[in-house]
């Protein structure tokens, strides 16, 4: 497949993926949204389309780590010797070598979120406890005073690193030079060519793991 | 700046941790800011492709 015509579309991102990676894009922006514009000022009901957010948040995430399990090739995202290698080599300017699917600069971008929105999710769910809704009563003597006060530090530490976090995504999802990525999230796929200019072949065997 | 905002605890005892400190989003839009610009100014005063031969 790697050899064929330049442009030649090699399957990149399959459709559930993409539809996950968009879904989980607007939760995030809706949870941003509905905890941190209150407190910049614009007052709206915030409280129950920030924990239903949440909620499908955790069901979309759920969704994507049986997918990456059984799916998808998990170690694809995974941080392997080359790539430490590669990020020696890259801050003594030495030459790196191609990556496989993902760059190890996406790959520590990955994993940060990850920790980030599960960091997200633990903290909100024990949130729920303190809020009524239709399927249960609060009951805020889960916690002490103390604890309760480190699971919401915790929470809003994620929110304002998810700020920075999504600031950064979406610089480098407008680049240019990172085009074919952001096509291949909204369209599945990157050429032949692109295939072959930026990425190992050896370690990304497209074909199987697209 | 404090890390954290406080509360008195009803009992009398120390303040009470009661979450983040939200007055830091400014500094945490700040550094997402800083690495786009010393990003866009990297590439655009550099031509970086020095991937090794496979």
């Amino acid at each position: 497949m790697a050899n064929s015509q330049p442009n030649t579309r090699i399957q990149r991102h399959k459709l559930a993926d993409r539809i996950y990676h968009w879904l989980m894009a607007v939760a995030v922006l809706i949870l941003l949204g509905s905890s941190l514009l209150p407190i910049l000022g614009w007052k709206f009901p915030w409280l129950d389309l920030h924990w239903i957010t949440g909620l499908v948040l955790t069901i979309l995430v759920l969704f994507h780590i049986v997918r990456a399990l059984g799916w998808q090739n998990f170690w694809a995202m995974m941080i392997d010797g080359q790539d430490v290698r590669d990020i020696v080599n890259s801050a003594t300017g030495a030459p790196v070598s191609k990556p496989g699917k993902y760059t190890p600069a996406q790959k520590l971008y990955h994993l940060a979120v990850s920790v980030l929105i599960l960091g997200g999710i633990g903290s909100g769910l024990l949130m729920l406890r303190k809020i009524d809704t239709p399927f249960w009563n609060r009951d805020p003597y889960w916690f002490d005073d103390l604890g309760w006060g480190v699971i919401y530090a915790i929470h809003g530490f994620v929110a304002m690193a998810l700020v920075t976090m999504v600031m950064i995504h979406i610089y480098f999802a407008l680049r240019p030079d990172e085009w074919r990525l952001t096509r291949s999230m909204f369209r599945g796929w990157i050429t032949s060519k692109e295939y072959q200019d930026h990425h190992d072949p050896k370690r990304w065997q497209a074909k199987d793991e697209a | 700046m404090h890390l954290f905002r406080f509360s008195r605890s009803i009992y009398g005892g120390s303040d009470v941790i009661i979450g983040a400190n939200y007055d830091l989003l400014v500094w945490f839009v700040a550094a997402g800011a800083v690495v786009i610009i010393v990003h866009a100014l990297y590439k655009a005063f550099t031509k970086t492709n020095n991937h090794a031969s496979p």
